[in-house]
């Protein structure tokens, strides 16, 4: 017997990992999957029910109805809305976050690191204020205001920022969103105790959450970072566990909401907090990036050169970054920081801290993020961490693993560095995908799981099939860090595209992959397609673009899938949303979604099988625009 | 019908059960040298103080009056005399049989080094009576050594630690359990032997050991010249069956008594079965040798077919082991090992089957190795890792509800 | 006799068989609600696997006809009740040797969890009146008793 926790891990995608992971002698979610393999049958189909004292209700063939009378599709549709509600809700808690802070920034003439994003936006809204500040803070509230309308008043910055097309649609179909907090308030009551019953009822409201969403949680959150954090810049950059460095204190940063780490950010590099560090015995502070948050930072990560030591890994590979030992504290603030991240915390003494409320978690200490008072909570928490530095190096043993991950990872890309580094137009894409040298565009976004054939295993293998059928595949979530990982980022991974595709990239220098960052970035990919079929003056779902959504894990991402259902885009899942308990469900799901919003949902769990779909799709749509 | 059963180990208890069953009104008798039936798989209990010598009996408590059986115990059989069809105790009596089954197992070996098989303080582990021995002696001895560290030999050493003493381990191998483990199996017992206090002493052999005066040897020199001090000695280097009442008999002998498939020795009514028979002496099959001896003695065909025994468990200190079929890796195996803080897993394969396994911490729903190894399952044929497999790939049942192999 | 007869195309892993082996074989008193399912002591006697395919196939204990974990074991502990045809285990005699556990080829068997010193065995629930619950707990009535 040796040390390992346990042999029997998942797979991954990245081998290395698989290894390394397999190696440790704590237990992370890897270890748990094999004991969490028998999957209740009625879980996996969404037909339990427990919403009342009568229950749990499941459907058998002898017992197709619950005791109440509901039966399969009102407990799949039931099921599918909270949830839906629930991931809308914790989007709609980022972008009032993020807003709340351009709106304090503002107020407190803090630094605007991205004019121009504030003058594209301002400009979006009609706010003609002349002042920087003032203007910033105008659009904030313009959000703000939006955010807490009642359900029964649409809101305003819907029509402006959806494409028109699209916004005649969703009128049409009566899912124009009332205020986003509202909604949500909406659809945990509809789907209450022996209230909606009717399954196609609360579908539309899944659409109807997914707009919010997409626009507000998604879209609007990028775009009000950009003023205050500064606008991404196409550049390259290391990835995985390399990016730690044990000369460092490090703190690993995990969730979705980057605006709450700028003051500690900017504190980090100060030379009065450095030099606390070199007290210490380390040479200074740095960041090192885990789930979104830390896309985020590495989209962004022009502005941050010098705290950023690089984005590390994905939600299911903080327990490895936290397991080298190299990292002194984790900060978090919202998803996906992993309970199981908890225990290994507790065994090599590695100071947790938690700044938003909603995402406390049961060992770390709860330092609130407050605008007015950052100055002094931001200087406690730089002394804790100092502290956790001094108890625990030394006494706790490193297992790095420096040769983990790429140094050169192309990142930086958004909408709008994106255009810039085409020539400021979209115009060579759109020649290079009707010449066909690029045959279409896959968003392969979202979360990563462990169980579509490991972590990040499906994502990867339909990454590979995608590019070798010359599609671009564009990515945004925990997919960007499990794929960057796997070495996908790389210019020099033009050689696993087709011919076609491989040389477009090998002329252009970037890789066959382009990572927008962060889920929340689902809305700059959402952006280019906006703005891809208004110079093709087509709607969305004429464009050769599908979405894949194929490890998707939690509530957030099934409130993003019904955005891009709304947009009536294809949307590939690698595992079923728990709703193959409902004919119903599954038919409007995976085809009266074609007629209603052009979207469609393809559940394939098999990456060959599911390139196969996707790539028909977009030959389809290929065909009815005549290229 | 006379039956006579000679021993009442395990096959000779298996095989008068089947004979009751088969018939109800012939007369039974065993004799043995045991004056108490007992499961020589649990004697380190014994010397331990964990069970009594009732807490040995592996069988019904009134295994002879609920299947109407006599017993002559503490006696041996001391001739075989076919042609007249009787046997000669060594208590003179002489006793007919229409049928006869010796089943009378097997003895410790002493090997011939110095005054080993002379000295009053050496024992094998083989009988209740060795173990009551042991204790015996135990009672004075201070330091034990013991020679061999098969099953048997850990045995006697888990039960004499029990009772406090110091104990030594002298070994041939430069591994513990040669037979049944690869070293890095065996590391781990023998780590927790000596966290428990026994010293090891691998790839010695004992060269010399003399009686004292007390006629009790109380030092040992090994092979390589160094001295080990004991008061009492305990012998696991293997058995031999035991022939001894059969010079004479014209009962044709190899190893152990020869039998066919139904467990005829070369002279008619006369059958073997279990240890004596110099075949796998692991308990199952002793077993199930007792039961078909035991049918054909009836006049039913039977034939022990389920001849495997490349297997075994070990439960030391809490640790379960089971090893099935080859060890040793040969060239050309793929040795696939899993291994982590609870467990040792290593699979031997050839030609896409297993050959051989050995777990180690975790043996749960572990059944289904022998029945891939025994039956030269192609194991690349199904879509698993092989530490996956499980009968949930081979399921099926038959109208009677039973499991079956698909 | 009478026997659990599974009907494995039916079992949707949904683990209830689990869960109410646990409940009838607690040591403490208590309902369902209250069975603590993290606590190791609690082991079920059934388990689920899962094929190649992922198809479900429950495990349970068969009491066989010639059930070889009788025949392997040395201590007596295991005996095949004559009159119900059921298998039986006595703690009390066990030697943990687990020479069952290696000679039931299915893979029913297992040491217990916490002191590895005992087999976890299917004993038809016989203390609760001899009618499994595991049975009671199906969902979709994929195993039932019948007598054979």
């Amino acid at each position: 017997m040796n040390q390992c926790y346990g042999c029997s891990t998942c797979r991954s995608a990245d081998k290395p990992l698989e290894e390394f992971i397999a190696g440790l002698p704590m237990e992370t979610s890897h270890h748990r999957v094999e004991g969490q393999s028998t999957k209740c049958a009625f879980g996996l189909q969404g037909v339990c029910c427990r919403l009342c004292s009568n229950g749990p209700c499941r459907i058998t063939p002898e017992s197709p109805r619950g005791i109440c009378g509901a039966n399969a599709d009102t407990i799949v549709t039931r099921n599918l809305l909270r949830a839906v509600a629930s991931g809308s809700g914790c989007y709609i808690h980022v972008v009032e976050n993020t807003a709340l802070n351009v709106k304090n920034v503002a107020k407190t003439g803090g630094e605007i690191k991205g004019i121009d994003a504030l003058n594209r936006l301002a400009g979006i809204f009609g706010i003609e204020e002349a002042d920087d500040h003032k203007r910033a803070e105008a659009v904030a509230d313009a959000v703000l205001r939006d955010l807490y309308l009642p359900e029964y008043e649409k809101m305003e910055l819907t029509k402006k920022l959806a494409y028109a097309p699209r916004y005649e649609k969703w009128k049409e179909l009566g899912i124009l969103p009332g205020g986003a907090k509202s909604e949500v308030f909406h659809g945990v009551v509809k789907c209450s105790t022996n209230l909606n019953s009717d399954p196609v009822n609360m579908l539309l409201d899944c659409l109807k959450l997914g707009i919010s969403t997409g626009i507000y949680g998604l879209v609007l959150t990028n775009l009000l970072n950009d003023i205050v954090l500064g606008e991404p810049e196409i550049r390259f950059a290391p990835v995985g566990l390399r990016v730690i460095d044990p000369d460092y204190i490090n703190i690993m940063i995990t969730g979705h909401q980057h605006s709450m780490f700028t003051f500690l950010q900017n504190r980090l590099t100060d030379e009065d907090v450095k030099e606390k560090a070199r007290k210490a015995g380390a040479k200074g502070f740095k960041l090192v990036g885990c789930t979104c948050v830390g896309q985020d930072l590495q989209l962004r990560g022009a502005h941050y050169t010098e705290v950023f030591d690089g984005h590390a890994g994905n939600n299911y590979t903080s327990e490895a970054i936290l397991a080298t030992g190299g990292i002194d504290a984790v900060i978090s603030e919202f998803n996906c920081t992993l309970p199981g991240i908890e225990p290994i915390c507790d065994t090599l003494k590695i100071k947790q801290i938690c700044i938003d409320n909603v995402a406390k978690k049961a060992n770390a200490e709860l330092k609130e993020f407050d605008f007015e008072n950052r100055p002094a909570v931001t200087e406690e928490m730089i002394d804790e961490i100092v502290e956790a530095y001094r108890a625990r190096r030394g006494s706790v043993p490193m297992n790095l693993m420096k040769e983990h991950g790429y140094e050169n990872t192309l990142t930086g890309v958004s909408e709008e560095s994106l255009k810039k580094f085409l020539g400021g137009s979209w115009q060579p894409l759109i020649d290079l995908i009707v010449s066909g040298d690029i045959k279409g565009v896959a968003g392969v976004v979202g979360c990563s799981n462990l169980t579509a054939g490991g972590h990040d295993v499906l994502t990867v293998d339909l990454v590979k099939e995608l590019i070798a059928k010359d599609i671009i595949v564009l990515t945004a979530g925990c997919s960007s860090g499990g794929i960057e990982n796997c070495g996908f980022m790389i210019p020099e991974a033009a050689q696993y595209a087709g011919p076609k595709l491989r040389a477009v990239c090998e002329k252009l220098g970037i890789p066959p992959v382009l990572n927008f960052g962060p889920c929340l970035a689902i809305g700059r990919l959402e952006i280019v397609a906006t703005e891809l079929a208004e110079a093709l003056k087509v709607d969305l779902p004429q464009l050769p673009l599908v979405l894949s959504a194929a490890q998707w894990l939690e509530e957030q991402a099934l409130a993003d899938g019904c955005y891009g259902l709304a947009l009536g885009l294809p949307l590939h899942l690698g595992l079923p949303p728990f709703v193959t308990g409902s004919k119903t469900a599954v038919q409007v799901l995976t085809e009266d979604m074609k007629k209603l919003t052009g979207g469609q949902v393809i559940i394939n769990g098999d990456a060959k099988a599911s390139a196969d779909i996707l790539e028909g799709i977009i030959l389809e749509k290929r065909k009815g625009l005549q290229i | 019908m006379k039956y006579v059963i000679v021993g009442v180990g395990v096959a000779g208890i298996e095989a008068a059960r089947e004979i009751r069953k088969k018939d109800t009104n012939g007369d039974i008798l065993m004799i043995s040298a045991d004056a108490q039936i007992h499961s020589r798989c649990m004697l380190h209990k014994f010397i331990a103080g964990e069970r009594d010598e009732e807490g040995l009996n592996f069988t019904e408590l009134d295994f002879f009056e609920k299947y109407r059986i006599h017993w002559k115990s503490g006696v041996r059989a001391e001739k075989i005399r076919p042609d007249e069809k009787e046997i000669v105790l060594d208590d003179g009596e002489h006793v007919g049989y229409d049928k006869l089954l010796l089943a009378n197992g097997a003895d410790s070996f002493i090997p011939p080094v110095g005054e080993l098989r002379k000295a009053s303080n050496v024992y094998g582990l083989r009988n209740l009576t060795d173990a009551q021995a042991i204790v015996k002696e135990a009672e004075s001895a201070k330091e034990v050594l013991v020679i061999g560290s098969g099953l048997v030999g850990l045995d006697a050493a888990y039960g004499l630690l029990e009772r406090g003493k110091k104990l030594t381990i002298v070994e041939m191998a430069e591994q513990i359990l040669p037979v049944q483990l690869d070293a890095h199996g065996a590391a781990a017992y023998q780590e927790l032997f000596e966290k428990a206090g026994v010293r090891f002493v691998l790839g010695r052999k004992a060269s010399e050991a003399v009686c004292e005066a007390d006629g009790k040897i109380h030092k040992v020199t090994l092979d390589d010249g160094k001295e080990l001090a004991c008061d009492l000695l305990v012998v696991a280097a293997g058995v031999r069956p035991s022939l001894s009442g059969l010079e004479g008999s014209g009962i044709d002998c190899e190893r152990g008594i020869t039998v066919d498939a139904r467990m005829r020795t070369s002279k008619e009514d006369i059958y073997a079965a279990g240890d004596i028979t110099g075949r796998s002496g692991i308990w199952p099959n002793a077993a199930d040798q007792g039961r078909v001896a035991g049918r054909n003695m009836c006049g039913a065909e039977s034939e022990y077919t389920d001849t495997y025994a490349l297997k075994n468990t070990i439960n030391f200190f809490g640790l379960a082991t089971l090893c099935v079929g080859r060890i040793k890796p040969e060239e050309g195996d793929v040795i696939r090992i899993k291994e982590d803080r609870t467990q040792y897993k290593r699979v031997i394969l050839k030609d896409e089957k297993v050959e051989g396994v050995l777990l180690q911490g975790n043996i749960a729903h572990a059944g289904t190795w022998q029945y891939l190894i025994k039956n030269r399952i192609d194991v690349s044929k199904i879509a698993k890792d092989v530490f996956d497999i499980s009968y949930a790939d081979f399921y099926r049942l038959n109208e009677r509800g039973e499991y079956k192999w698909a | 006799m009478k026997r659990i007869i599974v009907e494995y195309e039916k079992c949707d892993g949904c683990k209830n068989c689990c869960a109410a082996c646990m409940q009838a074989h607690r040591d403490t008193e208590g309902t369902i609600y209250d069975l603590d399912l993290a606590d190791p002591k609690n082991e079920s006697r059934n388990t689920i696997l899962k094929d190649a395919d992922g198809r479900y196939k429950p495990l349970f204990c068969r009491h066989c006809d010639e059930p070889e974990c009788v025949k392997s074991c040395m201590s007596g502990a295991l005996t095949k009740d004559p009159e119900s045809g059921h298998v039986f285990y006595d703690e009390t005699r066990c030697g943990s040797c687990f020479m069952c556990v290696m000679n039931c080829s299915f893979g029913v068997l297992k040491p217990d969890r916490v002191s590895k010193s005992k087999v976890v065995k299917c004993d038809f629930c016989v203390n609760a009146g001899g009618e499994p619950s595991c049975v009671a707990s199906c969902p979709k009535k994929a195993i039932y008793v019948e007598e054979v």
